[in-house]
């Protein structure tokens, strides 16, 4: 009784003979008064991050359909997915040309991330230039270039892999994406790498040369710093999170149409428009992948299907056009979890059927 | 923990050094949190704009003072404090009741409340950072009834209209949130006053 008093007292809302009622309360124990002067300490600064508002974008958009599905819309929001159990192997039967991790040197050379074993690479001459894990590569900066080579590394769906450059810089990247990168940097001008797909940056701190990520349309400039970069061919937009540090995002073809990030910001470059736009967010959710989750917060099933697809390396069709407006919020462990789990889990929400064929999702209306 | 990008830090070194437009940038981030921070004691909107006005003009006639960015935030809200403190014992703030007694006792608590606040610069970055990540941590319709209550000054009515939900609800959404915030806060102003009493 008294803290909703108090809540309206604060908000300005209590009429007098309630804020006289709370009052007479307050008097009646130091103990209450002690209460009431933390309350009113919480609500003054909480004013003080206006930061809040401009992230202020209405949480739940789910509207229940009917009356049966209200309990669940709010129990299924936060769909936490944690170890439901290995059980189904969906796909056995993997390809395994296609479905490899593989990188492709300067020269021409392919070299496949297959074996268990760590190898090392060599260059050209003959000199050690990087060392090879299954899930990880690792160079070295000792070599002194006189000219820049470049290397592509392509990660298939459902695979990610991990990439230490030359210059110190580690590189995350997720199912998917390929990285076009320098074997080694040159002394002079900037540090460039070309991203398809998403990758997670921790760039080596060297403010004499730059760092550009390259990505569709736009180029990301940093001078040392972490941040995520999704610019996946199929999606309309390239979208640059920072967690630490300072970047820019600026247009390829048209560098004054550039803006610059404050850390927990995400820019985003429309290739329609070609306009960039900033908000903030909660950068937590953007490299989730790089700690095997993937965490979505009012989140449209169009874009889950998406990151499920990459992630499991399946195909989705969706034939239900009511779960294609849902949105849903929660994480997902991926080791632990298959795309069975993660449907079963949408389903108890909005429900839905759907068949497995091969590696191919049909998803249908409810019988 | 360090929050500043290198643009705000550069702006930073333009305003000491007396840049109209670094100072610019300074005055629209700070200007409506001070005047929500004093309209909190002072309950008049107008009053509050002009003490965040001054305020911040007060910060640009002293800027050799302030050290460091996160001084300026510091720097402003003590100038605000006192200026409430200085309103309140002087009665210079309007009559909110009919009831002349409650007047004085909501003054006296103000008074306490507004002691009760220090705002040094480690504590100030510490606390925005905690505030922050609380009201995120809010469940989100309840997160949504603060946000909308606190800085989009809705009643109530007004939200729960909006909602679709009950008044009762939003009532109680609203008890939930400050609750959180309460104990979040309370955690935290202990910790701090640790701090200051082991040193």
């Amino acid at each position: 009784m008294t803290s909703e008093i108090i809540q309206k007292y604060l908000s300005n809302e209590a009429s007098e003979q309630e804020v006289q009622a709370l009052f007479e309360w307050i008097e009646a124990s130091e103990d209450n008064k002690k209460q009431f002067v933390t309350a009113k300490k919480a609500w003054v600064l909480s004013g003080l991050s206006e930061d809040i508002l401009s992230d202020s974008v209405p949480l739940i958009q789910m509207k229940p359909k009917n009356r049966l599905k209200q309990y669940l819309s709010y129990a299924a929001v936060f769909l936490v997915l944690i170890g439901l159990g290995k059980t189904i192997l969906l796909f056995t039967d993997t390809s395994k040309t296609s479905k490899e991790i593989v990188l492709e040197m300067g020269d021409g050379r392919l070299e496949y991330f297959s074996g268990k074993n760590q190898t090392t690479l060599v260059n050209d001459k003959g000199d050690l230039v990087a060392k090879k894990f299954p899930d990880e590569i690792i160079y070295f900066g000792k070599t002194a270039a006189d000219k820049v080579v470049y290397n592509t590394l392509t990660i298939p769906y459902g695979k990610r892999f991990k990439l230490r450059l030359s210059d110190g810089t580690i590189v995350s990247l997720n199912a998917g994406s390929s990285l076009r990168y320098p074997e080694q940097f040159s002394n002079n001008g900037n540090r460039n790498v070309y991203l398809t797909g998403e990758a997670f940056f921790e760039v080596a701190k060297d403010k004499e040369h730059p760092f550009i990520v390259n990505a569709n349309q736009v180029d990301i400039k940093v001078l040392g710093t972490k941040f995520n970069v999704s610019a996946y061919p199929e999606n309309p937009t390239v979208n640059s999170t920072l967690i630490e540090g300072s970047i820019q995002m600026s247009e390829t073809a048209n560098p004054s149409n550039v803006i610059l990030l404050e850390p927990n910001q995400m820019a985003t470059w429309q290739n329609n428009a070609k306009k960039i736009t900033l908000k903030n967010v909660d950068v937590s959710l953007y490299s989730a992948w790089t700690k095997g989750e993937l965490a979505f917060k009012d989140t449209p099933f169009s874009t889950i299907a998406k990151i499920i697809q990459r992630t499991y390396d399946v195909e989705i069709i969706n034939q239900n056009s009511d779960l294609a407006r849902q949105n849903f919020t929660g994480t997902i462990n991926i080791s632990e979890s298959s795309v069975e789990n993660i449907l079963d889990l949408l389903k108890r929400d909005t429900p839905f059927n759907y068949s497995i064929e091969h590696k191919t999702i049909t998803i249908t209306n409810p019988r | 923990m360090n929050n500043n990008t290198s643009f705000e830090l550069n702006l930073f070194k333009s305003f000491k050094e007396g840049d109209e437009t670094a100072f610019k940038f300074f005055y629209d981030k700070y200007f409506r949190r001070i005047q929500s921070f004093s309209v909190q004691f002072i309950y008049d909107q107008e009053e509050a704009e002009n003490l965040a006005q001054e305020a911040l003009l007060h910060l640009w006639q002293n800027r050799e003072s302030v050290e460091s960015i996160n001084g300026i935030q510091a720097f402003l809200f003590t100038y605000a404090k006192s200026k409430c403190l200085n309103l309140i014992r002087h009665n210079k703030v309007k009559d909110k009741f009919k009831n002349d007694l409650l007047n004085h006792k909501e003054r006296e608590l103000d008074i306490e409340v507004l002691n009760s606040l220090q705002f040094d610069t480690l504590e100030l970055t510490e606390l925005e950072r905690i505030i922050q990540e609380s009201i995120n941590d809010l469940p989100p319709k309840t997160r949504e009834v603060f946000i909308k209550k606190r800085f989009e000054n809705k009643k109530n009515a007004e939200i729960a209209e909006e909602m679709e939900v009950t008044l009762k609800a939003v009532e109680a959404h609203m008890t939930k949130a400050l609750k959180i915030l309460k104990t979040k806060l309370s955690d935290y102003l202990f910790l701090i006053f640790i701090l200051i009493y082991n040193n």
